[in-house]
């Protein structure tokens, strides 16, 4: 991230929650919905005491679920309001059916999601499986690396989300407690700041809106040859935003004075032979030890994931190509495939990236800390890659058993 | 008695003060007692109503097919699991826009009673300024007559069959309106298609008393299909179902239930099972527990009644109208 004050603004230390309920003020929504879940649940906290205060002029929805939530505000936004709900793990499982409903409405829907573990009740725990298991609804995934990350996208989410060449749902993905309660200097900046950042949106055509006596019908019942057409209309719109993300990038940089780089981030990725992709809080991590290692001499760099889905292939595959060797590291599980989620994708397009090898490591999944010592590991085995050395397909960083004993 | 019928019938298209926006031929059943609540409500209450359904009985007709709408309503179709929670977005950012509305949230038993009881609890709890409408038929009929928390004892249902071991289902029907009513909101009401008039009238209370928060009505209405029923039979199914006490009219201001039709001499349940197959198999006992459980209900409702006009109506009832 490259940063240069440019505006007036004043540094809070806030948790990556207080972010996110930050930004959904800033950014003015109509409607709110909310409803409590571990991680997550400061962040409807925050909105609740801001509405309460009188600081956040909303319709604050205090609904009975988590799919009442997603319901809500997809109607609201249909309706024409701009909207805000958060959610986490089994939150986003609950809401998942009006999740798919909402990207086929194609309604500009934006909230954050604090990933959480989903395997079980007990799994109170950090991990990106929430998102993985929700990565084909449709709609837009962004993830960020720290708090003020989150503050940031959320508020790049509703100029992405409500474009009218876009007018898809995005989703904020950070890591739940790593994030969520991790305290950490956040910019905040002025209300006026963030009007001009968003004004764009109110000079584009309106988008069709449901109001009441105007004769509109949303969501006809069995479409037979609309149906294709409405599909693939979804899908160009998502490869749409890949140009237009950037673009957000550039604007957000030109009035808040920080850049990073839109779908992917690169971290001394210049002259580095060797490179490891990731996502989400990990990376702050991985830089810190990239940093040490190139004291040493060590040619590596980082790729970092900001834009999920759409799959970000073309800026991956420009990123990681000619390099030697690619460690992937992903904080899920693909079932049905021994790599990870993120590395499993990234093999599709393997013969773009002129004989990079690449190497599928899993880590922090139930909340087990993405250490310093874990990531020189991966640096190793990436390094031992690249040198031709023996080096396993998919390796369970902090779970040596995975590896000895074949998972069985 | 022909002026009489004559001078009721006056009274109801009186009612009607608005056009009809649906086609004239729609793809329901012969004798849809849904055809007539549906084409009736935008005539009572305006064209200028947004009415969100959910796929069931009244999906092909109300959400229109293959891009092309049988009506010129404004409509949002949508999930069964958030129906109410839909109409909820829609009435909240309606009103922060200053945008003047009626939402008519329309469901079936299965989303009422069922699968989206959660979210309709919910908008009661939050006495979200809507009306939601349950059209009662008693099961899943769209899907081909399965059993709902509806579906009365006795009944056979594809789900529910008469065989050597069933006899149709061995459960008690739940009492939608009344668990509505229990919630104190401003108004619930029960209503029939035999009795138009008590239909307008609390569809245009309901309208009223929109404006204080949340409207509930369950309105019976006979799936010919569905029960084994002549399609011609429809009003007198309804008909009967009032006279037997086996769906009672009555309303709840603020949840203060009071009859609107009191029925003086009321018939056995049989004079209304009668009418259809799905009851056929019952034997007398089972008729009897089917008396029973009608009876009950009925003196609860009574007995609810009376208890209700006996208490003090707590201020916090009094005053609602605060959406939260």
């Amino acid at each position: 991230m490259n940063t240069t004050t440019t505006t007036q603004s004043r540094i809070k230390v806030i948790t990556g929650n207080a972010a996110a309920a930050i930004a959904a003020k800033l950014a003015r929504p109509d409607v709110v919905a909310a409803y409590p879940i571990t991680p997550q649940t400061e962040v409807i906290e925050q909105i609740s005491t801001f509405h309460a205060s009188g600081e956040m002029d909303c319709e604050l929805i205090t609904v009975e679920g988590e799919n009442s939530a997603m319901n809500a505000v997809m109607a609201a936004s249909l309706a024409g309001g701009r909207v805000f709900t958060a959610s986490s793990s089994w939150g986003l499982v609950f809401m998942y059916d009006a999740v798919l409903a909402v990207a086929g409405a194609r309604a500009p829907v934006v909230m954050v999601n604090v990933n959480r573990e989903t395997p079980g009740i007990i799994a109170v725990s950090s991990g990106q499986q929430d998102m993985i298991s929700t990565r084909d609804a449709g709609w837009i995934f962004l993830i960020a690396e720290d708090c003020q990350e989150v503050l940031d996208l959320v508020l790049q989410a509703y100029r992405l989300a409500e474009d009218y060449d876009i007018q898809l749902p995005v989703m904020v993905h950070y890591d739940g407690f790593f994030l969520s309660y991790l305290s950490e200097g956040v910019d905040i900046p002025e209300q006026e700041t963030v009007d001009q950042f968003l004004s764009v949106l109110k000079t584009q055509p309106k988008r069709t809106v449901l109001h009441p006596g105007e004769k509109l019908g949303v969501g006809s019942h069995g479409i037979l040859g609309g149906y294709m057409e409405l599909r693939h209309k979804h899908v160009t719109a998502m490869e749409r935003s890949k140009a237009k993300f950037e673009e957000i990038d550039q604007e957000f940089a030109d009035i808040f004075g920080r850049s990073y780089g839109g779908q992917v981030e690169e971290y001394r990725t210049d002259d580095a032979d060797i490179v490891l992709l990731g996502s989400g809080s990990m990376c702050g991590t991985i830089k810190a030890v990239i940093d040490e290692q190139r004291e040493k001499g060590e040619r590596i760099g980082l790729v970092k994931i900001r834009m999920y889905r759409p799959f970000p292939h073309q800026a991956l595959t420009a990123a990681l190509k000619g390099k030697k060797a690619i460690g992937v590291v992903d904080r899920s599980l693909a079932f049905g495939f021994d790599g990870g989620p993120i590395y499993t994708e990234l093999k599709a397009f393997e013969t773009r990236m002129d004989g990079a090898k690449l190497v599928s490591f899993i880590d922090g999944i139930a909340n087990t800390d993405i250490t310093k010592t874990n990531v020189e590991k991966m640096i190793q085995m990436t390094r031992d890659l690249a040198d031709g050395k023996d080096v396993p397909e998919v390796t369970w960083v902090s779970y040596p058993d995975a590896n000895t004993k074949g998972g069985k | 008695m022909a002026e009489k019928k004559q001078a009721r019938l006056t009274k109801v298209l009186d009612y009607l003060k608005h056009d009809d926006p649906f086609s004239k031929g729609v793809a329901f059943c012969p004798g849809c007692g849904l055809e007539l609540l549906l084409r009736f409500i935008p005539r009572v209450l305006g064209n200028d109503i947004v009415i969100t359904g959910t796929p069931s009985c009244s999906a092909p007709v109300l959400l229109g097919q293959n891009n092309q709408s049988w009506h010129t309503l404004s409509y949002f179709g949508t999930l069964m699991t958030g129906a109410a929670a839909n109409a909820t977005g829609l009435v909240r950012y309606y009103r922060k826009a200053g945008i003047d509305n009626t939402v008519v949230c329309f469901n079936g038993d299965g989303t009422a009673n069922d699968i989206g009881f959660g979210n309709l609890s919910g908008a009661a709890e939050r006495n979200e300024p809507f009306i939601y409408i349950c059209y009662d038929n008693e099961g899943y009929m769209n899907t081909g007559i399965q059993k709902s928390g509806t579906t009365p004892f006795g009944a056979t249902t594809t789900t529910t069959p008469y065989g050597t071991v069933s006899r149709g289902k061995n459960l008690r029907r739940m009492n939608l309106g009344l668990k509505m009513a229990m919630n104190k909101i401003p108004y619930t009401a029960t209503a029939t298609l035999s009795d138009l008039d008590d239909l307008a009238k609390k569809l245009l209370k309901a309208k009223e008393a929109k404006e204080r928060g949340f409207c509930f009505l369950h309105v019976f209405a006979p799936c010919p299909t569905g029960w084994g029923a002549d399609p011609a039979d429809t009003i007198e199914i309804c008909r009967q179902a009032v006279k037997t006490n086996y769906f009672p009219l009555w309303e709840a201001e603020n949840g203060r239930i009071r009859m609107t039709k009191t029925v003086k001499k009321p018939k056995p349940v049989n004079t209304y099972t009668k009418l259809m197959k799905k009851f056929n198999h019952m034997t007398e006992a089972d008729h009897v527990i089917l008396q029973d459980d009608v009876d009950y209900e009925y003196c609860l409702l009574g007995g609810l009644s009376v208890l209700e006009a006996e208490c003090q109506l707590p201020v916090s009832v009094k005053d609602q109208g605060e959406t939260s």
